[in-house]
């Protein structure tokens, strides 16, 4: 699904992603692990257009997306999650999750005279469907609280749903478990086995090896930008490479 | 009585111009400084219009477009600046647009101005008398109001808010925030022009010492003190400083102090907006979520 | 006159002007780059500036221009450091719209308290138009050769105290990263309170020469701005060098520009070249949050 080439992207004078080729063909969760700096969270800026490659080439579902502006890699259904989760803070957990759906009728100024029974059609049925995977994510009871009054695991889950209100063919999770306790991430894993399940697909950056083996089919792995390594899980963690890259 | 009705016109024109401010200042986040040019553009357009013998009914949504239009256009390259380079590019633009008024004479006889701007007339009836114009100004400003708040409850006022809030966000969420910016500033700019038109053809008579910064920091205190990204937050606000300033006008106070009042009020109005910043940003009427 | 000098004189003209530019373009991207906020109240330095000398010069000092300037400079300074003490320290970690709405609030108050005090009308120091003196067959008057001078002390003054001290050392560090200078023990209190003493001195420097040259009046400190912002665009952001170079392409613009288009446009120049540098600008997604 996503395909990419030779990818470069340099600050300064150093690379932190290096001629790096990636290919999630075929794949419906896959992992994307490495050391603390080792150009992650980089590549997943690259691939959701928040930076520019200096050279390389991304393709999502065939077509070039590197270079091009965020909204139109959601448009063509890649939406991400951040590392520091970046809900709405002053908006309603159920706005927030309202925002998400793509090419809304209401969100176009001249539609908004003409088509209003569209819109409300539109509306409740995203807010209906809002509703039910807050009560998967377990956080229906809080539908109508500001963001910023959730923990941050729950800001974090509510990310995760609203990156799935957006309906997207690909989601990429920057460290959905970090910080969040251990039953929040439960409520995290199991969603995504869930949503598995219903045909989504994941590319996953995540420190957690335990969430890793439990939930990807294959490993990226990435040291000072490079990529070192890529197969399942298991063979991963026994793969010497990977190993000299954590210690060393 | 007339002075209370002259007071309640002034306040439902202003009304509706720091309304327009606040969807581009309190929903969308846009510092624009030059918000004066665009009331300065409805005003100007439609009394060089039925100057010229157009009747309002044309006039009045000639002028809307044309300020619609120079938003649009301004909005271009300006948007492309973030924050306080773009409150800059506005203050900019509002200037130059005086210059335009001061300059071409041909068009706005200079800085003599435009006197004897007929009152509005809506197919045979005038609005010649006070209480006709307040009718028709805070008509004008309960539809604004209307139109606004349905704009800003929308699915569109809430992707201003996303843009405004976190636009890195809002991107990654497929929302092209450029473009949500220019519209709007686009609607901003409209209704702006709606309170020239109506300031206009009140005043009979405008000239380009009408439309200067001091104007654009009269609105953008009502927004900011009434309490930006509210809806009642730039009528209150509209309200409780249109009344000090008209108020201190009809003070009969002797001429040689005239000369000092201007100044100090505007000094009022500077340090008004410094305290209100550093003690209670958020204004008199606190948007909800927004407890910074 | 022949045609030749003439341009030569307008080019003269364009860099007097300039210069000045260039130190208010300096100051401002100074504040910027410390402190990463627009000062809109940047303008009414360079007025106040201007009518400090003013009040020295007049009774009951009544100081010859040379002496003068002294004071004038040091409560320029002291505005400064004033401005940041009472309203942009307390709200250092407010979102940009506050620091914003506020440094235009505080620029009103400052320019109608000048008109308050001095009234709106025009004024000049009250020195006599000495006939410029003929130089290589251009006319350069004694503000003007002044101009030139004292930019060009200024520039190496700003040379040497940003990149040869250990202060200017520790202000670079700072527009580099606030929270890293702060973490690796550089004196971020003292860096600031010096950056808006430099800028506020530079602004008031070029607001006095303006002044010379021309007049003074309150109105002066806000149409300077935009020209200085558009320098500061043209030189990039937070870049000292490019601000100088900025102004004098601003300087130049204009008084090459006047021989083109009407006088009365003169100070719409910046702004259309502010314009076109943006609109040959990508759009930039705004990485932090605004709040």
């Amino acid at each position: 699904m996503i395909e990419i080439r030779n990818l470069t992207k340099a600050f300064g004078g150093t690379r932190a992603v290096s001629d790096c080729s990636i290919s999630l063909d075929g794949l419906t969760i896959s992992g994307l692990i490495g050391p603390n700096g080792s150009g992650k969270t980089t590549l997943f800026n690259l691939i959701t257009g928040l930076l520019k490659p200096d050279s390389g080439e991304i393709r999502f579902l065939g077509s070039r997306i590197d270079g091009r502006l965020p909204h139109d890699m959601a448009a063509l259904g890649l939406i991400r999650t951040f590392q520091l989760s970046r809900v709405f803070p002053r908006m309603t957990v159920l706005e927030n999750m309202l925002l998400a759906p793509q090419g809304q009728t209401g969100e176009s100024l001249l539609s908004l005279w003409f088509r209003l029974p569209r819109i409300r059609k539109e509306e409740s049925e995203n807010r209906e469907r809002a509703l039910e995977l807050l009560e998967l994510l377990g956080l229906t009871r809080l539908h109508d609280q500001f963001a910023e009054n959730l923990s941050y695991g729950q800001q974090k889950l509510l990310e995760l749903g609203r990156a799935l209100m957006a309906k997207p063919k690909m989601i990429l999770l920057d460290e959905p478990t970090a910080g969040i306790n251990p039953t929040l991430i439960r409520t995290m894993i199991e969603m995504i086995l869930k949503m598995r399940e219903r045909g989504q697909t994941f590319f996953i950056i995540e420190h957690n090896m335990d969430v890793v083996i439990e939930v990807c089919e294959r490993v990226f792995v990435l040291d000072h930008g490079e990529k070192i390594a890529e197969g399942r899980p298991e063979e991963i963690q026994k793969d010497p490479r990977v190993i000299e890259a954590y210690l060393g | 009585m007339d002075l209370l009705l002259h007071l309640c016109v002034i306040i439902a024109i202003y009304a509706i111009f720091a309304l327009s401010l606040n969807v581009e200042v309190g929903y969308t986040g846009l510092f624009n400084f030059g918000h004066v040019a665009f009331f300065a553009v409805g005003a100007y357009t439609s009394a060089l219009l039925t100057l010229s013998g157009v009747p309002f009914v044309w006039s009045l949504p000639a002028a809307l477009t044309m300020a619609g239009l120079c938003g649009f256009l301004l909005s271009i390259p300006a948007l492309k600046l973030q924050g306080d380079y773009f409150g800059i590019a506005t203050l900019g633009f509002g200037e130059i647009l005086r210059m335009i008024f001061n300059n071409e004479v041909w068009l706005t006889k200079g800085p003599m101005g435009l006197p004897g701007i007929p009152r509005p007339e809506f197919f045979g009836f005038v609005f010649d008398t006070l209480p006709r114009y307040l009718a028709l100004s805070a008509g004008f400003a309960l539809l604004t109001f209307a139109i606004l708040a349905f704009v800003v409850l929308s699915p569109f006022g809430r992707a201003l808010k996303a843009v405004r809030d976190d636009e890195t966000a809002a991107e990654i969420l497929g929302k092209n925030a450029y473009r949500f910016k220019i519209k709007s500033f686009v609607i901003g700019s409209v209704f702006a022009g709606l309170a020239g038109v109506l300031w206009a053809h009140y005043a009979t008579f405008i000239g380009p010492g009408d439309f200067t910064l001091t104007e654009t920091i009269l609105v953008l205190l009502i927004v900011v003190m009434g309490g930006k990204g509210t809806f009642p937050g730039p009528v209150v606000g509209a309200v409780a400083l249109i009344f000090f300033q008209e108020s201190v006008r009809f003070l009969r106070l002797p001429p040689e102090w005239t000369r000092l009042l201007g100044p100090l009020q505007q000094m009022i109005f500077g340090l008004l907006l410094v305290v209100l910043m550093v003690f209670r940003p958020e204004g008199i009427i606190r948007e909800k979520g927004g407890e910074r | 006159m022949d045609s030749i000098s003439y341009y030569l004189q307008t080019i003269l003209n364009g860099i007097l002007a300039g210069c000045i530019y260039a130190l208010f373009a300096m100051g401002l991207t100074l504040i910027y780059g410390v402190l990463n906020f627009v000062n809109f109240a940047h303008g009414e330095l360079i007025m106040w500036g201007a009518y400090f000398l003013f009040l020295f010069m007049a009774e009951p000092f009544g100081l010859p221009l040379y002496v003068a300037i002294i004071p004038a400079l040091a409560l320029t300074g002291c505005l400064g450091l004033a401005m940041d003490y009472s309203v942009f320290r307390p709200i250092r970690r407010a979102n940009r719209l506050t620091l914003l709405i506020a440094a235009m609030g505080l620029s009103v108050l400052l320019r109608n308290a000048a008109q308050f005090f001095w009234g709106a009308e025009v004024r000049t120091y009250g020195f006599e138009v000495i006939a410029g003196t003929q130089f290589l067959g251009l006319y350069l008057t004694t503000t003007q050769f002044a101009i030139i001078a004292v930019t060009l002390i200024c520039v190496v003054a700003v040379y040497l105290l940003f990149f040869k001290s250990r202060l200017g050392k520790s202000m670079r560090a700072l527009s580099d990263n606030l929270d890293l200078a702060r973490i690796s023990g550089i004196d971020t209190k003292r860096s600031i309170l010096a950056a808006w003493v430099i800028s506020a001195v530079l602004a008031g420097i070029g607001g006095i020469l303006l002044a010379l040259d021309t007049n003074l009046h309150p109105e002066m400190g806000i149409a300077n701005l935009i020209k200085a912002f558009a320098a500061t665009l043209i030189g990039g952001v937070g870049n000292l060098w490019g601000a100088l170079l900025g102004g004098l392409l601003i300087g130049l613009a204009e008084n090459i520009g006047v021989l083109f288009i009407s006088p009365g446009y003169k100070d719409g120049i910046a702004f259309v070249i502010m314009v076109l540098i943006l609109l040959a600008r990508p759009y930039v997604i705004l990485g932090e949050r605004s709040d």
